[in-house]
Formats: C-alpha cells, sequence, structure tokens
C-alpha cells in the first residue's frame, strides 16, 4: 500500500495522500490477450478487491513507476462488475512497457477521470455508435452497457470499421454481435483481403446498410478525419447536433484537468469530456 | 482589515525578526556584466530585501508550483507522495503578481483539486507590496481591471517615512508582532492609495480596449491564418513567453530511476504551449498527430489563452500585464499590448 | 540475469564525452557498475572485446571511409548503438572542416601532408550506420546519459528534449544575455543541459545543435539587432556546433 511522508502532520498527512490526486492505485491483470500484432486486452482488479466504479466512456490513466502514465477509455461496461477492460496499443513508451506485462502482474491505475457517455440523453431512444479502429475500445463500455440493459434503448446499431481485417479488435465480441439479435452490427474494411466476405470502404459507406431515424442518438469514436465525415452523412440524415456525441482524443497527460497538453479552446478533453456533444464543441476551433 | 504604520528606521529590525521566526521569500537582486534584475529568493539578511524592484524573473508562482515538483516516489512497487508543504512568507509581491497568483490558486483548486499546489498555497503567508519603481514593459494598469488583487494576507505601500501595512487575514495579522507598528492615520492610508495611483500612471505600455472587446476580437481572428503567421514569423517556438508568464500552469510529467535502479520518481516540470512537442501524441508505428503543428497556431493558442479563453472562468483575461514575456521574447514579437493592439475590431 | 555488456569506441573526437563517464564520482559509478558489465572503454581500461553488446556508446564523427568497416563491426554486434556527443551525433564541431578548404595547412603546418591526416567531409555516424539513440552534448551532459543508460535497463525509450536552451535559462532565472548586450544561441539550441553556460554568463553556442525545427532566419534577425554583430557575422555564427544542420550543410 502506499505511505506517505508528508512533513506537515497527521491529519494533513492523511488528507494530502487521500486528495492526491496523482496517486495511483494498484490494479492486477486478471487476463490479457493479444489482439493484434499492436494491441492487447487487460482484463483488470483493483488490488484491494474494490470495485472500480465509473461510467461507460469515463477514461483512466494507466501506467508503471518509471514509465509515466497513458490516457485510455474504459473498455468494458461498469454493469460488468469486478473487473474492468482496457486495451493497449503499442505506441510510445508506456504502452510498450504496459504490454509487457503479464497475467498476475500489476499495474497502477488512476481515475477515472471526465465525463463518459450521457446516459440519460441516450435511454429511451434509438442508438447508434459509430466505431472506427481503436474507437472501438471505449465505445465498447457503452456497446456492453446497452447490450445488458438492452430496454433501456430503443433500436441499437452499431457501425465498426476497421483499416483491414487483420486490425479488427474483439474478435469473440465481433462473432457474438454478428448473431445477436440485440445489435444491428454493420462492419466495414478499408481494404479486404482474401478470406474478407464482408463490406470493403469507408465507414460512411455503411449508412446505406440501414435506415437511421433523425431521433436517434449517436455516439462517434475514430480517428480525427472520420469525424468530419461522419458528422456530414448524420446532417443529411437530419440528426441534430445536440444528439451526436463526439469521443474525443487528445494528450491527455494528467487526467485530472492541469497539464493543459488536451486543451481546445477553454475545454479540457480529460475532465470536460472526452466525450463531448457536438452542439458544445462545434464552434471551438481545432476541436475536429 | 486593519491598517497599521512601521517607521522607516523600524522596518529592518521588523525583518530581521520575521526572518528570525519564519522561512522569508522576497525579491533580492541578481546582476550580470552590471546589470540588475531580480528574483523572489529566501531571505538570510534583511538588506538583501529589494521591494524597489521593478519586475522579478520568474513570478513568484514558483514558490508554490516550482519548475521542477517530485509528484510522486517510488522505492521498488511502494509509492510515496512528494506533498511537504512549507510554512513561509512570500513577501513583496506586486499586485499584478497577486491577481496572477489568485488565478493560479483557482484553477489548481477547481474540479479536481490539486494538494501538491494549494498544499504549499495554503502553508503560506502572502504580503503584497506596491510597486515602486515600475518596470519598462509593464502594461498592468491597462488590462483586466476589473479583476483587483485577492488572496493575500497583506499589503505594504512605502509612503513618506515608512510603510502602511495593512493586514488583511489573521495571518497577515500575525507577522505584526515582529516590528513596531503604530496604527496608521488617515493621512497615510491616504498617501499610500495615491502611491499606488501613480505607479498605476507610470506603466509605459497600454492595452486598448476592454477585457470584454479584446476577447472578443481575439477570439474573431481565430481563421486569419495570415494574421498570425505574420505575428509568429519570428517566433524560435522557446517557450520564454510561457515560461516567465505568472498565469502559465501548464506542465509535463517524466518518470526517472536513480542509478540503483530501483527508486526513482514521477515529476512535474513546467511545460509551454509553444514549444513544438506540446500537443504531439504518437499514434505507433512511427506515426504521430501534432494538434498545434505550425509555430502560427501555437502562438495564436497563447493569445487565445490569454485574452479569451479562460475570461469566463476567471472574471477576466489570464493577463496581469507584467510584461514579462514582452521582455523575455529576444525577437520582441510576444508583446500582448503590441498583438492585440494590432487586431484590428471584430 | 547477466548485466547488460556496454562498450565505448571512439572514431574522430577528442574522446572527452569518454571522459564524461569517468566523472560521476565513486558512489554513483561502482552503483552503476552493479548494472551494466563495461567490456570496452580504453579511457578506463586496456581491454578490447569481441563479444556481443547491449550498449555500444560510439563517440567522434565518421570523417574517414575507412572507418566504415570497423562502424558496420559495431553494428553488427550491437542490440542499441548510441551516438554519443555531439561528434557522433552530426560531426558537431567537426564539420567546420566542411566549410574550409586549408584547415590541414592551417592546423598541422609542416605535417599537413602525412598520410594518416587525409579525411573526407565530417558526418555523424548515422551516415555509415543506423543509430538508435542520440546522446547530444559537447561534452555530453553526463546527468542525461545516467538517465538514458537507465531508461535502456528498464526497455523504455530515452526521453530526449526537443525544446530549445531558453526553457532552462528561464527556469533557473538565469539573467538572459541579450538583456546584458551579449548574444546566444539557446533560441535555437537543443535543450537538455540544464543550460550551465549563460547561468555562468558564457552565452549558449548550441553545443548540443538545432531543436528539430529551428528558425535560423529569426536567429539571424536577432543576432544582428540586438548582439550588435559586424555585418555577416549573424549568419555564420551558428557554425561552430551546427554547421551540418544549417542550411549550407556540406
Amino acid at each position: 500500500m502506499p505511505t506517505t511522508t508528508c512533513a506537515c502532520g497527521g491529519k494533513a498527512a492523511a488528507k494530502d495522500v487521500k486528495d492526491n490526486i496523482f496517486l495511483p492505485k494498484e490494479a492486477k491483470i486478471v487476463r490479457v490477450e493479444k489482439t493484434t500484432e499492436m494491441e492487447r486486452i487487460f482484463t483488470l482488479r483493483l488490488a484491494d478487491e474494490s470495485q472500480m466504479k465509473f461510467e461507460p466512456g469515463q477514461i483512466l490513466e494507466v501506467g508503471l513507476m518509471g514509465y509515466g502514465e497513458i490516457p485510455l477509455g474504459l473498455a468494458s461496461s461498469p454493469t460488468r462488475e469486478k473487473t474492468f477492460d482496457i486495451v493497449v496499443r503499442s505506441v510510445g513508451r508506456v504502452s510498450q512497457a504496459l504490454n509487457r506485462l503479464q497475467q498476475g502482474d500489476t499495474l497502477l491505475v488512476r481515475g477515472p477521470w471526465g465525463k463518459g457517455f450521457p446516459l440519460e440523453n441516450l435511454r429511451g431512444h434509438d442508438l447508434l455508435i459509430i466505431a472506427g479502429g481503436i474507437g472501438l475500445c471505449p465505445t465498447r463500455s457503452l456497446i456492453q452497457y446497452a447490450l445488458d440493459r438492452r430496454k433501456e434503448f430503443k433500436r441499437f446499431i452499431l457501425f465498426y470499421g476497421a483499416r483491414d481485417p487483420q486490425q479488427q479488435l474483439f474478435l469473440a465480441d465481433l462473432a457474438d454481435w454478428r448473431k445477436s439479435q440485440d445489435v444491428e452490427y454493420h462492419e466495414t474494411v478499408d481494404r479486404g483481403d482474401p478470406t474478407w466476405k464482408g463490406n470493403v470502404g469507408v465507414i460512411t459507406s455503411l449508412f446505406s446498410k440501414t435506415k437511421i431515424d433523425p431521433g436517434t442518438r449517436v455516439v462517434i469514436c475514430g480517428p480525427p478525419i472520420m469525424f468530419k465525415f461522419v458528422i456530414r452523412e448524420l446532417e443529411k440524415l437530419g440528426v441534430a447536433r445536440a444528439n451526436i456525441y463526439l469521443d474525443l482524443e487528445r494528450r491527455m497527460k494528467c487526467g485530472v484537468g492541469k497539464c493543459g497538453h488536451c486543451q481546445i479552446n477553454d475545454k479540457y478533453v480529460c475532465t470536460d469530456g472526452p466525450v463531448f456533444a457536438f452542439s458544445e464543441i462545434e464552434h471551438l476551433e481545432e476541436a475536429i | 482589515m486593519s491598517f497599521h504604520f512601521i517607521k522607516d528606521q523600524d522596518f529592518p529590525a521588523f525583518l530581521s525578526g520575521l526572518i528570525k521566526a519564519r522561512t522569508v521569500v522576497g525579491p533580492v537582486a541578481k546582476t550580470s556584466r552590471q546589470q540588475e534584475k531580480f528574483v523572489f529568493a529566501r531571505l538570510t539578511d534583511p538588506a538583501a530585501l529589494r521591494l524597489d524592484y521593478d519586475v522579478t524573473i520568474l513570478p513568484p508562482k514558483k514558490e508554490f508550483f516550482p519548475p521542477k515538483q517530485n509528484l510522486l516516489l517510488f522505492d521498488g512497487p511502494r509509492v510515496t507522495p512528494g506533498i511537504e508543504p512549507e510554512e513561509k512568507v512570500l513577501f513583496g509581491v506586486h499586485p499584478y503578481d497577486m491577481k496572477a497568483l489568485d488565478m493560479t490558486d483557482a484553477l489548481f483548486r477547481e474540479k479536481n483539486e490539486d494538494r501538491n499546489y494549494t498544499a504549499h498555497r495554503e502553508a503560506a503567508t502572502v504580503v503584497v507590496s506596491s510597486v515602486q519603481k515600475v518596470s519598462p514593459r509593464a502594461f498592468w494598469a491597462s488590462i483586466g481591471t476589473e479583476v483587483k488583487p485577492k488572496g493575500h494576507d497583506a499589503w505594504l505601500t512605502k509612503v513618506a517615512g515608512g510603510c502602511v501595512y495593512e493586514a488583511v487575514t489573521a495571518k497577515g495579522e500575525a507577522l505584526l508582532q515582529h516590528g513596531k507598528f503604530a496604527a496608521a492615520s488617515e493621512e497615510q492610508k491616504k498617501a499610500a492609495r495615491r502611491a499606488d495611483e501613480e505607479a498605476a500612471r507610470q506603466c509605459p505600455e497600454k492595452l486598448q480596449g476592454t477585457s470584454a472587446s479584446n476577447a472578443k476580437k481575439v477570439r474573431a481572428a481565430f481563421s486569419r491564418e495570415e494574421l498570425w503567421t505574420k505575428f509568429a514569423q519570428d517566433c524560435f517556438s522557446c517557450g520564454s513567453c510561457n515560461t516567465v508568464c505568472p498565469t502559465c500552469y501548464c506542465f509535463d510529467v517524466q518518470d526517472w530511476w536513480h542509478v540503483d535502479q530501483n527508486t526513482g520518481g514521477r515529476t512535474r516540470t513546467w511545460d509551454s504551449c509553444l514549444t513544438e512537442d506540446f500537443a504531439k501524441i504518437s499514434l505507433g508505428a512511427g506515426a504521430q498527430e501534432n494538434f498545434r503543428e505550425e509555430r502560427a497556431e501555437r502562438f495564436r493558442h497563447r493569445f487565445m489563452r490569454k485574452a479569451a479563453y479562460l475570461n469566463e472562468k476567471l472574471g477576466g483575461p489570464a493577463c496581469v500585464g507584467c510584461g514579462r514575456c514582452s521582455a523575455a521574447c529576444t525577437a520582441d514579437i510576444a508583446d500582448p499590448t503590441a498583438v492585440i493592439n494590432s487586431i484590428p475590431e471584430a | 540475469m547477466a548485466k547488460p555488456k556496454v562498450a565505448f569506441f571512439d572514431f574522430t573526437c577528442c574522446e572527452g564525452c569518454q571522459i564524461e563517464f569517468t566523472n560521476y564520482g565513486d558512489p554513483v559509478f561502482l552503483e552503476l557498475l552493479k548494472h551494466v558489465d563495461v567490456v570496452e572503454f580504453r579511457e578506463a581500461m586496456s581491454e578490447k572485446c569481441r563479444e556481443p553488446l547491449d550498449i555500444a556508446f560510439i563517440e567522434g564523427s565518421f570523417s574517414r571511409e575507412a572507418d566504415r568497416p570497423r562502424l558496420e563491426e559495431i553494428r553488427r554486434r550491437a542490440k542499441v548503438v548510441i551516438a554519443y556527443g555531439q561528434c557522433a551525433a552530426t560531426a558537431g564541431i567537426n564539420a567546420l572542416k566542411n566549410h574550409t578548404s586549408d584547415y590541414r595547412k592551417f592546423v598541422y603546418g609542416k605535417d599537413a601532408a602525412l598520410p594518416h591526416l587525409d579525411s573526407q567531409i565530417a558526418v555523424g555516424v548515422d551516415q555509415a550506420i543506423k543509430v538508435d539513440y542520440y546522446a547530444y552534448g559537447c561534452p555530453v551532459n553526463k546527468y542525461e546519459v545516467l538517465q538514458i543508460v537507465s531508461h535502456l535497463l528498464h526497455g523504455k525509450d530515452p526521453v530526449i528534449p526537443n525544446y530549445p536552451v531558453c526553457v532552462e535559462c528561464k527556469r533557473r532565472e538565469t539573467i538572459c544575455r541579450f538583456d546584458v548586450g551579449d548574444y546566444c544561441l539557446g533560441q535555437t539550441a537543443r535543450a537538455g543541459c540544464g543550460a550551465p553556460c549563460p547561468a555562468d554568463g558564457i552565452p549558449c553556442e548550441a553545443c548540443r545543435g538545432f531543436v528539430d525545427k529551428p528558425n535560423h532566419e529569426a536567429l539571424v534577425k536577432v543576432l544582428d539587432k540586438r548582439a550588435g554583430m559586424p555585418k555577416g557575422w549573424a549568419r555564420h555564427k551558428t557554425r561552430m556546433f551546427t554547421a551540418n544542420q544549417r542550411g549550407d550543410v556540406k
């Protein structure tokens, strides 16, 4: 357990330790699965056996001492109790170190931080989730949630686009979703291969596969370039900007709205987001 | 709130008493090639205190938010927070810097309170000192005038024959015991007000417009790329303007190991949004995304932050007119008055 | 687990960066030796090695074609190659000669014609072999080197700043050289040294080279306007350490 050497007396020390927003908690790796060449799915449990409380769409700072921390969207739903999932893509110092860890190892988490998907505005409506590439990871928290609480939503439609079939994440989930009666699942890849029998094309090509009601609540997460094109399609369909939610990626270094690396205008993506209504940020320069 | 007066001849004894009782940090001189500049430093000799300073190289926020600060230390798997607040008296803060301190107080306190700052801040007693000598690039009398200095414990003003000491809080009151103070007369209080007004008149630079009109026109100029490209033509992306700014509070966090390879720390260091890598992320396989790749974009971002983005949160611009950025920029392109005054009204 | 094997090699240089490695003082150096096995280091030992290496520190520029096979052999043996010091990184001060034709006569006088003085354009060792990491500086910052080694021992890429020296001067409240009528190249120079020179009243000469995107034109302007240099000097001023990073690189 973390301890303190605070010099300011017992009582203040206790407050400082408890309130130190940079002090992480230990989490045990229950399971680790290599899902692509670059990505691993970690199933974690807090070392003190307490429940990780979070909302779908919130982020965690995940790291190791000596290496640092990276912001990751929680990739499982809080409705799946006891454990929680994250996906680590090997892109830098921290992620490469994390992806060397094995089942039973310990890593450090801090959070959850930020605002997740606005469930109160999603419930009772058609829900369309559009995930591109690694954007499937944070949205999986909402996908699982919607599947677990299916009655809270009307239609549930999911678009998923990957660069090529080898880049597809959560293969077991995809297999379930393809068969599921609970979700209308549509997928595409930018580039097919000889084994691929599904749709080939950018993610917006999936809009022709189904009819979307203008009252649908839409959640988008993917590479920055994807947002513009998807929003254009949604505008054509008459979906209100207040009902389009974007899950943004920035350099969320501290996760607590201080360090400044993820600022867009007066917003800090890590605390004001990472999920924003399009109507909330459409006027902000540099947002999308 | 109470007003006191201390005679010039009693002032050194007050300082000596204070230094004996408490850790005192105040403005002192630093020279190179006979050029005198000022820095906030720990006082050991009362005579070293220079309340006639014009501006310090770094603002006093460094006392609570140091350029380098260990957030965590580790020893194998054992992680220890690094907060060890020290009680101290920050003596001689200029009013514009007090405004800035109050802003950083608010920013570190909001949402997720950062005890790494606030614990140090709470342990301090801050004594403001009226400006006796105005710095060559100051424009504090014409920016964000609707925001008044607050958060200080006492305010000291030099008048004829001595200083008026306004104790604002109990902490400010507590310092009185170290010196020979008398109640300040109405005349002395008036003289203190006049001294502040006189200093304000001496600010050599002037920002035109109001906080609201400037916020509006700076924001409206966002898409005028040609304007920002021209402003930033000689920008080095050197981060000097950010690093000396009293309201900048961005930081980077890096981990390190001791040579034993088992102990180490997680340290935050002041960061600058003007530097090239500030908003860069790795995407893997060598690919990167830089959300503000061009120096004009970074230059613009700073002005948006100072003149517009934070106004709602802070009640005025995130600039207090200290002029440090103007003086620190070797290309002399960072001066907020020059830049903002030259942006046409929206 | 066996300790990682580390070796030092030198090419065109003064070997001052290797000397820096001996300047940690006993407590730090002996502690470091608990974690790495130094198998070749001619500043401090006479042994030579032929075995595979974990980390090869290469000091000095690549300035003779005859050195290529030796560099390639080091590369084959080493898992990680570090260009150690500015000469190895960008040819640093050695690259000055790329811009002169009479340096041999000037430097060596009557010995100018000796065959071992024959050399080509001085470049960084990455012009001959793949380099994994760079330890910049003339000399290197030994504390940064310690962090580079520590990071590598933990399988982490080292963190090397890409911001200018101004940042470090400001953080330590150094009086700007321009404020006292001096010149300085810190606005375009890569930080990581901790800015000791301006703190001692000496201008930064950019001994760690330029940042990735230096605004050289602005530097020339500022040197001209504020440092009172004779006409034409400002443009050439940065050549001392960054001859291979300027627009007029040979």
